[in-house]
C-alpha cells in the first residue's frame, strides 16, 4: 500500500474524516432528490432502492462522525463548503465524472452507478501515486480530494478510504509505542444505535483502533461491495452498485448470482414516472418575487437548520437525532412542493431543491423576510 | 431485500397436499401461529402455516400496496388497508346495523343476532389481527388470573401469574415492547430482579400530560376505597430506543419486518397517528417479522423449515375415530381472491395446531362437528367493552399528533370493588374523537355544511375544534359467560361454502355495572380539567345497551378470547393449562380463545405468552 503518506499528521487525519463526512453526505442530496422526484405510484422498486441507499448514506455520514470524534476531532456540517456545490465531481480513476441533482431517470441511474462503481485500479498502474491531479474545472467542487490540496484527488473512494485506514493503523501504532493512544475521544460523543438503527448496519461505538476499522469497513463494503463481489462481506446485503444495476436490468439479484446477471423476479422501472425537474437548479434561476423561489430559499434554509442540529448532535448530544425526524418530514415536504410545482420561465421543467447551504446571502436575507412575513 | 425468501411464498398445494413430513401444521399465521411456527423451526422441525388471505402482504411490496389502499380509502376504518377478499372475509364495523331483540342480520361476514350487535373485528390476512392492532401491550395483573378465588367473580386461571411470568418476557422481547419498569409496577406490579424492556418507554403525549396535569394529585372513592389518579404510559409493542440495559447488558436489536433485509426492518416510531390499521414503516409488531426469522431457517438439506400456504382455508378438522387424534386437515385452496373457485386438498402432519384467532377457530372446530366433551367449544365469548367518552379540552392540546394512544388511566385495573363491578383501563386517544364521531372528517363536515365556514375562518375553526379534542376510551372487563358464544348454521355459507360464525352476546350485567360507573368517572375526570363533556349515545347505536335507565354505546374491542376455554379437566374446559385438546392429544387450540379471564388487559401479550407455553408442549409431545 502506498497511500500511507499521504497523510502527515493526526490534524491531517482529522481533516481527511471531514472530507469523509462531506464525500458521504454529498451523495444524500442527488439520492434524496431522485426518489422524491418520482411520481406516486410508480417506480416503487426503484423508490425502495434508493430509499435503502439513501439510509445508509446517512448511517455512512454518522459512522464518519464517530470516527471523528474518537479522535478527538469535533465534527462540523456548518463549515461553508460542507454541502458541495452541485454538480460537484467525484474521482473515478484517472478521471472524475459529475454528480448533480437531478429526477430519476437513465441519466440520474447512470450516475449513481458511477458513484457506486469500485474503481479498480488496472495492473500496470499498481505502482502509481494514489493521487491524480484533477482535471476539472478549478472552481468546480471536487470530492474525495486532498483536504489540503484541492488540486489532487484520489484514484478511487476505495484508496481515499484506504489513505484513512492506514494512516490510523500507522498513528495509532506509534501513540501506542509512546505509551499513549490517538483514541482519546469522549465516548458519551459517541452516536450509538439507541440513536440510529434500521439503516442498514450497526452503528458501534468507536473507541480503539479495532471498531474504527470495523466502522470503515462497513462504509466500504456497502459502498462498493467486498472486492467486486455482489454481496458485502457477510454475504448478506447487495452491494449499492448491483442494487442500482438490478434497476437497469430489471431484475433482482439473488444469492449466487454472477455481476451483470441476476437472475431473480423481474422488476418494473418506469422511466419516465419521475417529475421533470431542471437539474442542479440554482436559486438564481427562479424569477425574483415568485412563489417558487421563497419556497426553494425556505428550504436551503430548514436544510440548513438540520445541519446545524446534526452538528450538536455529532458533538456530545447524540439524543438530539431524534429531533432531527420531524425536521426531515418537514424537509421532505418542502422538497415535495418544489419538485411537484412548474418552474416559471421554463416551460416543462419543474422546481427542484438547490442546496445551496450556506453560500448564498442573497437567499438567507430573502429567508429571514419570509420568516418575518410569516 | 424486495425479493421475498422464494420458496417459503410459493409452496405449491399439490407438493404440499403429497407431503408427509409435517411435523406440525399449524391454521392462521397470526402472533399464536407465528410463534409457535418459529419456536418449531428452531429446533429443527417441519412446519407448515396456512394462510386464508392472499398473502401478498408477506412482501415489502405488499404491505405498501395494504397502505396505499388506507391512504385511498374514503372511510378509514380499522379494516380499510385490507382489500375484501370473499373467500376469506373479514367483519368491517361500517357494514353493521341496529337489530332488535331476536333479529338476526345475515348480511355482513359475521352473522348478528340482536339486540345487541357486536363490531368486533378480526383480520384474516398474513400477520392476522396483528396486521392493524394497536399494540398495547399490558401483562394481565397476578389477580387476574384467580378473580373467582378472590372476588367470586368470572374463572380462575389453571395457571398462575408467576407459572406465566417467564413467557411474559419471551413475548415482550419478540414483540419488541418499549416502556420502563418503573412506570409499569402499579396495583403491585412485580418484575423480577434487574429486568428492564427491550426499549425504552415511549413517551407521553402532549394531551397525555395535559390530562395529567389536571388530574395528578387526586383521587376517587369507589366502595369506600381511595384510588390515586395519574396518567401512566402504555407498554407498547413498536420500536422505541434499544435499552442497552436489556439482557443483563447485552442490549436489544430491534430486528425484523415483511421482508427481513436489514434496510426494510421495522422503523423506528415516527408518531404517525394511524397505528391503527396499518403502521407505515412497520414500527409497530407485527407477526410478519416473527415469520421472517422462521421463513429464514433451515434445514439439514439446507431447504426451509417453514412453509407457507397462502390462500388456503382450512374447512374441516378430520378426527381418526379410533385413536381420536386428528387425522388431516381439509382445506380449501383458492386462486384468486375475486372467484370462489377453489379446490380441496388433504394436509397431513403429526400435531396440529389452530391459531386462527377466537372466532374462527371456534367456527372450525365447531364445522367440523367437534364440539368438545364439555360442548364448551364457541362458549364463553369475551371480548373487552369499550365505553367512549368525549369532550373538548379548554386549551390547545396537539391532538392528532403522536401514535394511537400513548397513556391512560389505569389505577382501576384492580381493587375489591370487583367483586361487584368490572374493573377498566382507560386509553387517552391521540386521534381525538375519531373512534367515537368519525373525527376530524365529521369536523370538516360540520364546519362547512353547517356553521358555513371557509378560508381562514374554516382553518381556524378546525384548529380550535380538533386540537383540543379528548377521547377517553373506557376497556371494561368482561366475565365468561356460556351463552356468549359463537355457532355455526349450515344457512349461513361463505362463498368458499365455508360455514360462517354466528354471534350471540348480551354485555353482563357486571359490566355494565363497571360502564355506569366508568360514565361518571369520565364526567369527574371531565371536570377536573374544566373539559367540555360531547358525549351522547344514541339509541339507534347498534351497540346501544340499556342500564338502570340509562342508555350507552357499548364498543368491541377486538380482544376476543374464551371460545376455546383453557382449565382443569376435561368436563370443563376445551383445552388444559397447554393449550392442548383434551379430546384430541395432537391437537392444539391456541390464542384467545384459551384465556378463562383477560382481565383489563389487550389479550396479545399474554396469547403470545401462553403460545411460548404451548410450543415447548408441542416440542416435548413430538419427542
Amino acid at each position: 500500500m502506498h497511500t500511507h503518506s499521504s497523510i502527515r499528521t493526526l490534524d491531517e487525519l482529522k481533516e481527511f474524516l471531514h472530507e469523509a463526512m462531506r464525500l458521504e453526505h454529498a451523495t444524500i442530496p442527488p439520492y434524496l432528490t431522485a426518489l422524491y422526484s418520482i411520481k406516486p405510484g410508480v417506480n416503487r422498486d426503484a423508490a425502495q432502492i434508493l430509499r435503502v441507499i439513501v439510509v445508509e448514506e446517512m448511517l455512512h455520514l454518522t459512522i464518519a462522525a464517530n470516527v471523528l470524534n474518537a479522535i478527538g476531532g469535533t465534527p462540523d456540517l456548518r463549515r461553508p463548503d460542507f454541502v458541495v456545490s452541485y454538480p460537484a465531481y467525484l474521482p473515478d480513476g484517472e478521471t472524475d465524472f459529475e454528480v448533480g441533482i437531478q429526477a430519476f431517470g437513465r441519466e440520474a441511474l447512470a450516475t449513481f452507478l458511477k458513484i457506486e462503481r469500485p474503481a479498480i485500479r488496472p495492473e500496470n498502474l499498481k505502482a502509481g501515486n494514489p493521487l491524480i491531479q484533477r482535471r476539472t474545472a478549478p472552481h468546480k467542487s471536487m470530492l474525495g480530494s486532498h483536504p489540503s490540496n484541492n488540486e489532487m484527488h484520489f484514484y478511487s473512494i476505495g484508496e481515499f478510504y484506504m489513505a484513512i485506514v492506514c494512516s490510523l493503523k500507522e498513528f495509532e501504532a506509534k501513540a501506542q509505542r509512546e505509551g499513549g493512544t490517538i483514541f482519546t475521544g469522549d465516548i458519551s460523543r459517541q452516536v450509538t444505535s439507541e440513536y440510529y438503527y434500521s439503516g442498514g448496519g450497526e452503528l458501534l461505538p468507536v473507541f480503539n483502533l479495532k471498531t474504527a476499522l470495523d466502522a470503515l469497513e462497513l462504509i466500504i463494503e456497502q459502498g462498493e461491495g467486498d472486492g467486486g463481489g455482489i454481496y458485502d462481506g457477510d454475504e448478506h446485503e447487495l452491494a449499492h452498485y448491483y442494487r442500482f444495476d438490478e434497476l437497469v436490468k430489471g431484475r433482482y439479484y439473488i444469492k449466487g448470482d454472477k455481476p451483470g446477471h441476476p437472475t431473480g423476479p423481474q422488476l418494473q422501472v418506469d422511466w419516465d414516472g419521475a417529475y421533470p425537474i431542471k437539474p442542479n437548479l440554482k436559486v438564481a434561476e427562479i424569477p425574483d418575487g415568485s412563489e417558487l423561489r421563497a419556497a426553494t430559499i425556505a428550504f436551503n434554509h430548514r436544510y440548513g437548520d438540520f445541519l446545524k442540529l446534526l452538528t450538536l448532535a455529532y458533538n456530545g448530544q447524540p439524543s438530539l437525532l431524534l429531533e432531527a425526524v420531524p425536521i426531515m418530514f418537514e424537509f421532505r415536504n418542502m422538497m415535495l412542493e418544489l419538485i411537484r410545482n412548474p418552474l416559471p420561465g421554463h416551460p416543462g421543467l419543474n422546481g427542484s431543491p438547490t442546496y445551496e447551504i450556506g453560500r448564498d446571502v442573497a437567499a438567507q436575507e430573502v429567508a429571514s423576510q419570509a420568516e418575518a412575513v410569516a | 431485500m424486495l425479493l421475498p425468501s422464494e420458496s417459503a411464498l410459493k409452496a405449491d398445494p399439490h407438493a404440499v397436499a403429497g407431503s408427509t413430513d409435517y411435523d406440525i401444521v399449524i391454521v392462521g399465521s397470526g402472533i399464536s401461529g407465528a410463534i409457535i411456527a418459529k419456536q418449531a423451526a428452531e429446533a429443527g422441525k417441519r412446519v407448515l402455516v396456512l394462510e386464508a388471505g392472499t398473502g401478498v402482504n408477506r412482501s415489502l411490496v405488499g404491505y405498501d400496496d395494504l397502505l396505499t389502499t388506507f391512504y385511498s380509502a374514503a372511510t378509514k376504518d380499522n379494516q380499510s388497508p385490507f382489500p375484501m377478499n370473499a373467500n376469506a372475509a373479514i367483519p368491517r364495523s361500517p357494514q353493521l346495523r341496529k337489530l332488535q331483540a331476536g333479529e338476526t342480520d345475515s348480511s355482513t361476514y359475521i352473522v348478528q343476532s340482536g339486540p345487541y350487535v357486536s363490531d368486533t373485528t378480526y383480520t384474516r390476512i398474513f400477520g392476522g389481527t396483528t396486521m392493524h392492532w394497536e399494540a398495547k401491550t399490558p401483562r394481565m395483573l397476578r389477580s387476574d388470573f384467580k378473580s373467582r378465588t378472590i372476588y367470586g367473580q368470572g374463572l380462575d386461571w389453571p395457571l398462575s401469574f408467576e407459572e406465566v411470568e417467564e413467557d411474559y418476557r419471551l413475548a415482550e422481547r419478540e414483540i419488541g415492547v418499549s416502556a420502563n419498569v418503573e412506570d409499569q409496577t402499579y396495583l403491585g406490579q412485580t418484575f423480577p430482579g434487574d429486568y428492564v424492556f427491550p426499549m425504552r418507554g415511549l413517551p407521553l403525549s402532549y394531551l397525555d400530560q395535559q390530562v395529567n396535569n389536571g388530574i395528578d394529585g387526586t383521587s376517587v372513592d369507589l366502595y369506600g376505597r381511595t384510588y390515586p389518579l395519574k396518567v401512566r404510559p402504555y407498554p407498547q409493542g413498536r420500536n422505541g430506543i434499544p435499552n442497552p440495559a436489556y439482557d443483563g447488558g447485552a442490549g436489544y436489536r430491534p430486528i425484523g419486518a415483511v421482508d427481513t433485509h436489514q434496510v426494510e426492518e421495522g422503523g423506528r416510531c415516527q408518531g404517525n397517528t394511524n397505528c391503527v390499521p396499518l403502521c407505515p414503516v412497520q414500527a409497530r409488531y407485527h407477526s410478519g417479522k416473527t415469520l421472517a426469522k422462521a421463513f429464514q431457517m433451515n434445514g439439514k438439506s439446507g431447504q426451509p423449515l417453514v412453509d407457507l400456504l397462502s390462500q388456503a382455508v382450512a374447512s374441516k378438522v378430520v378426527i381418526d375415530p379410533d385413536s381420536g387424534k386428528v387425522s388431516a386437515l381439509e382445506v380449501k385452496v383458492y386462486k384468486d381472491a375475486a372467484s370462489p373457485e377453489h379446490e380441496t386438498i388433504t394436509v397431513k402432519g403429526k400435531v396440529f395446531v389452530l391459531a386462527a384467532g377466537a372466532i374462527e377457530t371456534a367456527r372450525l372446530m365447531l364445522s367440523s362437528g367437534l364440539r368438545s366433551t364439555s360442548g364448551l367449544v364457541g362458549r364463553n365469548l369475551m371480548d373487552h367493552a369499550y365505553l367512549l367518552n368525549w369532550a373538548l379540552m379548554p386549551q390547545i392540546c396537539g391532538a392528532m399528533r403522536g401514535t394511537s394512544s400513548t397513556g391512560g388511566i389505569v389505577d382501576l385495573r384492580d381493587g375489591p370493588f370487583r367483586e361487584k363491578q368490572a374493573a377498566f383501563a382507560i386509553d387517552i386517544h391521540n386521534d381525538g374523537w375519531g373512534w367515537a364521531t368519525g373525527a376530524p372528517t365529521s369536523d370538516l363536515l360540520e364546519l362547512v355544511d353547517d356553521r358555513n365556514l371557509y378560508g381562514a375562518d374554516l382553518r381556524q375553526g378546525l384548529i380550535d375544534r380538533i386540537s383540543r379534542q379528548l377521547l377517553l376510551a373506557v376497556m371494561l372487563e368482561v366475565l365468561p359467560v356460556e351463552s356468549n358464544r359463537i355457532t355455526v348454521d349450515p344457512q349461513f355459507t361463505d362463498a368458499l361454502g365455508n360455514m360462517r360464525p354466528v354471534l350471540s352476546f348480551t354485555v353482563p350485567e357486571y359490566t355494565m355495572r363497571g360502564a355506569a360507573y366508568a360514565r361518571q368517572f369520565s364526567r369527574t375526570v371531565f371536570a377536573r380539567l374544566g373539559a367540555q363533556d360531547h358525549t351522547s349515545y344514541d339509541p339507534r347505536d347498534f351497540g346501544y345497551v340499556a342500564y338502570e335507565g340509562q342508555g350507552y354505546a357499548i364498543r368491541g374491542g377486538n380482544h376476543l378470547a374464551g371460545t376455546h376455554i383453557m382449565g382443569t379437566m376435561k368436563t370443563n374446559s376445551v383445552v388444559d393449562k397447554n393449550q392442548r385438546s383434551w379430546d384430541h392429544e395432537n391437537l392444539y387450540l391456541v390464542g384467545g380463545g384459551s384465556m378463562p379471564t383477560i382481565g383489563t388487559a389487550n389479550v396479545t401479550l399474554t396469547l403470545a405468552a401462553m403460545c411460548f407455553r404451548s410450543g415447548r408442549d408441542i416440542l416435548k409431545y413430538l419427542h
